[in-house]
């Protein structure tokens, strides 16, 4: 076994594990406020995915600004997304399986709106940059440090944001007390559906930074999705800091089973550890005690 | 004040309280006795928007309290500490107070507001960094008071303070809430612990299976023989 | 009804609606069998679709490599479904909440696809299993030769029409008695069963057991219908999401909610094939639709009264 190629598959799965990491912060995001599971998580990756492609490839925009609008708009279809479908079936019985549901439904039908309007055809989207540095010896792709850089700003920030600001208590509030909350004067409804947004917007940029190199196409938010599912469970659903961890974790599972099985049998190794997870720590690193 | 008019409340499909009204004026501590399951929590939750009246009306100074929705009542000056505390447990002392700032007005004074608790609860200002699912049932009662009355409310909810705490600790809890009705605080307390509650109340109710069966002065009721027997074991 | 059925291919000979009619029994019966663990024990799985690949594979297998007959094949394929279903049933019976099986059962299916697909060997991937045998001819009244082969569909019909009888009266029977009981119990009001004695462990074991092996038998019969296999098809995320959509539009929880909503889905399907690529839009669209407005079902607007 080569130890610079271990090391160097470990990076990338440093990197991969990042991304897994941003995407798997919005699902525990909702399930932490929410108590649900989003299984059109993927459908919002994937859109922030075709919106970059559309900026930089037909509008011609610089992919800061591409990355932008991608976070916008899928900020916007998260907010529509809960309030027009999760919130009339939030107070129903049912809850622990309607949502689960009704994500699949919306997904199915995003994935295939996106064909139908899109076409199969996998779309490239270039490099943001271009060429590669030297990282303690390794030859590395400055898209991938741009993408470990991004993933670390944007969670650093994000968990700032909610230990500190006013909105950030209100989640935290509403996740662990919904009527406590609502006493206190905290509108539990703005707070999901805000915080269904961000979720969306996370997925997005993850989408953004991964498109140069994954291709944008109707499924590419099906292996993220349950990648982000693996993660969430690692790390405890509920757990910002969990996904963190849960994300590196899984980036460095799928690559050392790269090396050390090969490519095609990664995601059964994945699978396999979160079903030992799940049998002997389903809370997880950090999660609670629901499970 | 606070004036609760011939409300019908149901759970479900089953009806918990039937054409109860109850009046708190300014300044006075009013309370709600019964036994488990008569309606007591019921009537508060109702009063704070949780749950919808089937008829009849509450209002707090005029406004009518079951028009508005449950996260706006707090704004009017009306704050309730629930049944059990119901504190944040993964956040500590502090940022559980922190909580009870959220209302736009208190939240950029928050700090002082907050400190300001700490001050009138010590016990508070020793565990601050504490998790709040970590304190003892006392600590835990004074920081769900502290943290309703960070807003600083005019009317203030208590549901059953005494559940679960020894005499000692209750004493205690009751000679704040008193304290706390003595800077001008209007107080709707429930309680089942009948002997107690009538000791700081002004006036009082009665509520029996969802229907109000005795009010009157605190007094009047400790003399009551019926209440004697049925809730004060006399 | 029962009558319709069995005379139905004196009247209908097209083989393209005999093969809608078909894939609707087929449907039923998976939908029937996701029913008793969704539905009736509560439980909601996404592994429905490893229970009819298993059996799919596991029988066109057996009559490829092993030359074993097709009709045992049904019964190999059942069987190791169910032996599927008890090992993944296993780790859910700790789990409680709704999401956290539902990922669990997720894992499970696609390690199975994975499997599928990259044991090349043995299943030919993504190439796909071709030429598997169709039911061998039998003559189970001396002489005459019930002919599985050439295009005529009718024999097809009958295997799936015995199968899914087969099926929903032993389901039916299941149902109604005491286990059907303590399956709602498990469903509605887990702590009130294991006090009265219900061991909530065995019963769900049950109800996973007895879900993937029908599913299993299904998957056995359409491996030898429709004589190719690939893992995509048969092992998909896109299939689950088809039973749950046939069982929840029929009526979960019903006991013939899954078999309305088989064939109106089926149908539905082959009708908006005409709207091409729009036919999966509509189809996720009415999911949401019908989680959102008709919870419980067409079989509640149908039969009010029952069950």
């Amino acid at each position: 076994m080569n130890l610079k190629l271990i090391a160097e598959q470990m990076l990338n799965g440093i990197v991969l594990g990042s991304m897994y990491a941003l995407v798997a912060s919005g699902l525990t995001l909702i399930w932490g406020t929410m108590k649900m599971l989003n299984f059109a998580h993927g459908e919002l990756y994937m859109m922030g995915g075709y919106v970059l492609y559309f900026s930089l490839i037909l509008l011609g925009l610089h992919p800061f600004w591409g990355i932008l609008i991608a976070m916008i708009i899928a900020f916007v279809f998260g907010l529509l997304m809960e309030k027009m479908i999760l919130r009339p079936l939030l107070d129903k019985p049912g809850w622990h399986v309607s949502p689960i549901v009704a994500t699949l439904g919306i997904s199915i039908f995003l994935q295939n709106f996106a064909l139908k309007a899109w076409g199969e055809r996998f779309k490239s989207v270039p490099y943001f940059i271009e060429g590669t540095m030297d990282l303690f010896g390794f030859r590395v792709a400055y898209q991938r440090v741009l993408i470990l850089v991004v993933a670390a700003i944007v969670m650093v920030g994000f968990w700032l944001y909610v230990k500190r600001s006013r909105f950030g208590i209100a989640l935290r509030a509403t996740a662990q007390d919904r009527d406590a909350a609502t006493l206190l004067g905290i509108n539990s409804h703005r707070v999901y559906l805000l915080t269904f947004g961000i979720s969306s917007a996370l997925a997005a940029l993850a989408a953004t930074m991964l498109a140069p190199i994954f291709l944008v196409n109707p499924w590419m938010g099906i292996p993220p999705q349950l990648k982000a599912f693996i993660v969430v469970v690692l790390g405890g659903l509920g757990s910002f800091g969990g996904a963190i961890l849960g994300g590196f974790l899984l980036g460095c599972i799928e690559s050392l089973a790269t090396v050390f099985l090969s490519s095609e049998w990664k995601d059964v190794a994945a699978f396999a550890v979160l079903i030992a997870f799940l049998i002997f720590k389903p809370s997880g690193f950090f999660g609670t005690k629901e499970w | 004040m606070l004036k609760i008019k011939n409300i019908d409340v149901f759970h479900g499909d089953a009806q918990a309280l039937w054409d109860v009204s109850l009046a708190v004026e300014k300044k006075e501590i009013v309370t709600m006795l019964g036994a488990n399951g008569a309606g007591k929590s019921t009537t508060l939750r109702a009063i704070s928007g949780l749950l919808k009246l089937n008829k009849g009306s509450i209002s707090l100074a005029g406004v009518r309290l079951d028009k508005i929705e449950p996260y706006q009542i707090i704004l009017h000056g009306l704050s309730h500490v629930p049944e059990g505390r119901r504190l944040f447990p993964s956040m500590t002392v502090m940022e559980n107070l922190m909580v009870g700032a959220y209302v736009s007005s208190a939240w950029k004074s928050r700090s002082s507001a907050v400190n300001e608790m700490t001050e009138i609860f010590p016990i508070l200002k020793e565990r601050r960094n504490q998790l709040a699912g970590t304190l003892s049932g006392g600590e835990q009662q004074m920081c769900a008071i502290a943290r309703a009355m960070v807003s600083q409310p005019k009317v203030l909810l208590l549901d059953e303070p005494s559940l679960g705490l020894a005499p000692v600790i209750v004493e205690r809890i009751f000679e704040v809430i008193q304290r706390i009705n003595r800077r001008g605080v209007t107080i709707l307390l429930v309680e089942q612990n009948a002997h107690i509650a009538l000791q700081i109340a002004h006036r009082g109710y009665v509520i029996e299976t969802g229907h109000v069966v005795r009010e009157g002065p605190a007094f009047q009721l400790l003399q009551d023989q019926y209440i004697k027997q049925a809730y004060l074991g006399l | 009804m029962a009558i319709i059925l069995l005379i139905l291919p004196v009247f209908i000979q097209d083989p393209y609606i005999m093969n809608i009619v078909i894939l609707s029994l087929l449907f039923a019966v998976l939908a029937c069998s996701w029913n008793v663990i969704c539905g009736y024990t509560g439980i909601f799985t996404l592994s429905h679709q490893a229970f009819f690949g298993i059996g799919a594979y596991v029988s066109a297998l057996s009559s490829m490599r092993l030359g074993l007959s097709p009709w045992l094949g049904l019964l190999i394929g059942g069987a190791s479904a169910c032996l599927t279903g008890f090992v993944i049933g296993l780790p859910c019976l700790r789990l409680r909440l709704g999401p956290y099986i539902a990922i669990t059962t997720l894992a499970f299916s696609e390690i199975a696809r994975i499997v599928c697909m990259n044991l090349v060997g043995l299943t030919r991937g993504e190439m796909g299993l071709w030429g598997i045998p169709g039911f061998t001819d039998i003559s189970p009244w001396g002489g005459h030769v019930i002919s599985f082969s050439g295009g005529d569909r009718t024999a097809y019909y009958y295997v799936i029409l015995v199968i899914f009888f087969a099926s929903l009266g032993l389901i039916g029977w299941m149902l109604r008695s005491f286990i059907g009981l303590a399956f709602r119990a498990v469903r509605d009001e887990q702590d009130a069963a294991l006090s009265l004695g219900i061991d909530t462990t065995w019963f769900k074991l049950l109800a996973f057991i007895t879900s993937s092996f029908f599913a299993g038998v299904a998957g056995s019969f359409y491996a030898h219908y429709i004589l190719i296999l690939t893992p995509t098809s048969v092992f998909s995320i896109e299939l689950m999401i088809e039973v749950i959509a046939v069982t929840l539009i029929g009526g979960l929880g019903t006991f013939w909610g899954p078999v309305i909503g088989a064939f109106s889905l089926t149908v539905l399907l082959e009708y908006l094939r005409e709207f091409g690529e729009y036919r999966f839009m509509i189809y996720g669209a009415m999911l949401v639709a019908t989680i959102m407005f008709m919870p419980s079902g067409l079989s509640s607007k149908l039969f009010p009264e029952k069950e």
